[in-house]
């Protein structure tokens, strides 16, 4: 990786820098109808193909501001089925390769909790089985 | 909260692997796994292993599973079972579910192995109930003894896609086809020619065109793919299954690296998005390593291997090992793991495909396309040779890093030679005494016990079967050829398994001489395999 391919976070850690955003002046065209617009893509938010294409013609054009826009990868499974499917879709639709859309970004929690076990945090000091 | 020398995330092979050499070391060690029970995938896996000796090569998956698990229990690893890790905070700090209440636990390293999920694939249909995912589909069989379905498509052609293929067989489905919008087979040829033999069709350069079916899945349709990956009208095939598996590749849930700020790379040939990390899996954050496939997709073996080399660098970082033992013991397992990434699959070759082995010898393109070798191609292999009596018959046709065979046998009837991906060649003055050894130690089932001439106009073949129920000697049958087509009459001579076999039985059958070389499975008559599920 090269050096300006690595930026710093908010936190003083670098990581992987997403590529150059794209030019938003650019015309995609109209949104064309396809037969296959109705399949689901992300199936935890309920959201189809054709909700994403029409997101990006909506002025969507990362991966952070169709997550907002639709919630997509932000159900149960946080995105591990569907994320590349989505990747690949607006790519498409952005007539880009997939590798030029931003990485999304990883939060916690990793894995789906309730609120009343979230607030259920132990002690300081800890339970002495651990 | 508490402290520990090392928090791994993740009690799979490679996370147990790296525990075991930090605790060898004399680090306090603890594993969170979301999981019910240890051992990641490990405990799927019924199919022999790939490799060497030191590989595990021969021994079942979940044979290397129990061992793992033993040898982490003595070397006083902790696996924290039900633990999911929410959060890999910095300074290392992990925040951890278990039941109703959520705890924190700072580790003076951090090794994250967390593994992958499966991809899916957004066809129309794909949200019915019956598509599910190869390892969904190995779970419900090897863990929990329930046929997946009767009927299935597997989609992806992949080591993944076959070998779980071969494991719905071996629980009783019929596999309708595999599928694949590559033109080429694209995992090993051995585990190909085994669903071929069996009589599944391969449809390389296709994919699904839809799933059909109002609340479960009835029925697939197929089609060809042109270059630009568009289904070419006109070529639909569709076929009556309940169950579509997919085996699409696997991603990294490399997202707690990401969070904890490792600097990462979108690399697809490793699967997605992986860290940073030098050969002992130290990511560009102090303190923080990862191995096994979160960092690259490869397998268990090497996943086993790359926690060792971690687990061992972790204890010198930390400073539980002199330097120079660590160096030398690093120096061993990475011989070991390159060992493993070397051959025709190997992940530097990903994506290319070699006109000829490392031999010399053509590579075979039916099997590329179609799944197994055609009659003629196979005498192209040194494995493959004529002779009086009975003589090992080894279709191993690709550079794949794999050597039991070399060893199982006493006589000195195979050679591979230092070179772990060489093709195993048979010693012509050496004399086989059909102990069968090398068939049940082959985790490709390539290899077959022919004799040519057993006298009246037949000849007998010796392969490996691993279904039930087990035919009896005496039983009729039909001899299939590598394409699975039937092609002569076939009754069982004997059937032979041993415990050096490991639940590989030895089924001889005694098929027309024209066949010797051409006869490579055998299926039992309904009326004898009637007779055979009564008693």
């Amino acid at each position: 990786m090269s050096d300006e391919a690595v930026r710093m976070t908010t936190n003083g850690a670098s990581r992987s820098f997403s590529p150059a955003p794209l030019d938003r002046s650019r015309g995609l065209g109209d949104f064309v109808p396809a037969p296959d617009d109705d399949v689901l893509v992300c199936r935890c938010e309920e959201v189809t193909k054709g909700d994403i294409r029409r997101a990006v013609h909506d002025g969507m054009y990362t991966m952070t501001e169709v997550r907002r826009y639709l919630r997509v990868g932000m159900g149960l499974c946080q995105g591990q089925s569907c994320t590349k499917l989505v990747r690949r879709i607006m790519a498409a639709e952005l007539g880009v390769s997939p590798a030029a859309l931003d990485a999304e970004t990883s939060r916690a929690p990793m894995r789906p909790v309730e609120m009343r076990v979230l607030g259920n945090e132990e002690a300081a000091g800890g339970a002495d089985a651990r | 909260m508490n402290r520990h020398d090392l928090i791994v995330i993740g009690a799979g092979p490679s996370g147990l692997s790296a525990a075991i050499e930090a605790a060898h070391a004399g680090m306090d060690v603890v594993v969170f796994d979301e999981n019910a029970r240890p051992g990641g995938q490990l405990f799927k896996q019924i199919h022999k292993f790939f490799g060497s000796k030191e590989h595990h090569a021969k021994v079942r998956g979940f044979r290397i599973g129990d061992e793992l698990l033993k040898e982490a229990d003595a070397a006083g690893v902790r696996v924290e079972l039900d633990s999911s890790v929410l959060g890999l905070y910095p300074d290392r700090e992990v925040v951890v579910r278990h039941g109703d209440e959520v705890f924190h636990a700072k580790g003076d390293a951090v090794l994250v192995a967390t593994g992958a999920s499966e991809n899916t694939l957004g066809f129309p249909g794909w949200t019915l109930p019956g598509v599910i995912g190869a390892g969904a589909a190995q779970t419900m069989m090897n863990l929990h003894g329930v046929r997946p379905g009767d009927r299935v498509l597997m989609l992806g052609s992949g080591n993944v896609g076959l070998v779980v293929g071969f494991q719905l067989l071996q629980a009783g489905c019929e596999v309708v086809g595999v599928v694949d919008a590559a033109p080429r087979v694209g995992g090993y040829g051995v585990h190909a020619a085994k669903l071929a033999r069996c009589g599944v069709p391969f449809h390389l350069s296709h994919t699904i065109v839809s799933a059909e079916g109002t609340d479960h899945v009835t029925g697939v349709t197929i089609g060809e793919v042109d270059k630009s990956w568009q289904i070419v009208p006109g070529t639909e095939k569709h076929f009556d299954v309940d169950t579509i598996c997919v085996a699409v590749g696997l991603s990294p849930m490399s997202q707690l690296l990401d969070m904890a700020g490792c600097d990462m790379v979108d690399d697809p040939r490793r699967g997605g998005l992986v860290p940073v990390c030098d050969e002992s899996g130290a990511t560009s954050v102090a303190g923080i390593f990862a191995s096994g496939d979160v960092s690259g997709i490869e397998e268990a073996s090497s996943a086993m291997i790359e926690g060792r080399i971690s687990g061992a660098a972790i204890a010198d970082y930390l400073g539980y090992l002199e330097h120079e033992g660590e160096t030398r013991r690093v120096g061993e397992l990475e011989g070991s793991l390159d060992a493993l990434r070397q051959g025709m699959f190997a992940p530097k070759n990903r994506g290319t495909v070699p006109e000829r082995t490392e031999e010399g010898c053509p590579v075979s393109m039916n099997l590329l396309e179609h799944g197994f070798l055609s009659d003629d191609e196979v005498l192209a292999y040194p494995g493959v040779t004529h002779a009086k009596g009975v003589h090992a018959v080894i279709e191993c046709s690709q550079n794949i890093p794999c050597n039991p065979c070399q060893d199982a046998c006493r006589k000195g009837c195979i050679s591979i030679g230092e070179n772990i991906t060489s093709l195993p060649v048979v010693v012509g003055d050496a004399a086989c005494v059909a102990c069968g050894m090398c068939v049940a130690s082959c985790p490709g089932q390539a290899i077959f016990l022919v004799d040519e001439g057993a006298g009246d106009g037949f000849a007998t073949v010796t392969l490996p079967y691993e279904f039930l129920p087990v035919p009896t000697a005496g039983t009729r049958g039909r001899g299939l050829s590598r394409s699975g087509e039937e092609i002569c009459d076939a009754v069982v001579e004997s059937v032979r398994c041993v415990s050096a076999f490991d639940h590989t039985n030895l089924l001889t059958m005694r098929v027309p001489e024209d066949c010797a070389m051409r006869a490579r499975f055998f299926r039992p008559s309904p009326a004898d395999a009637d007779e055979e599920a009564v008693s």
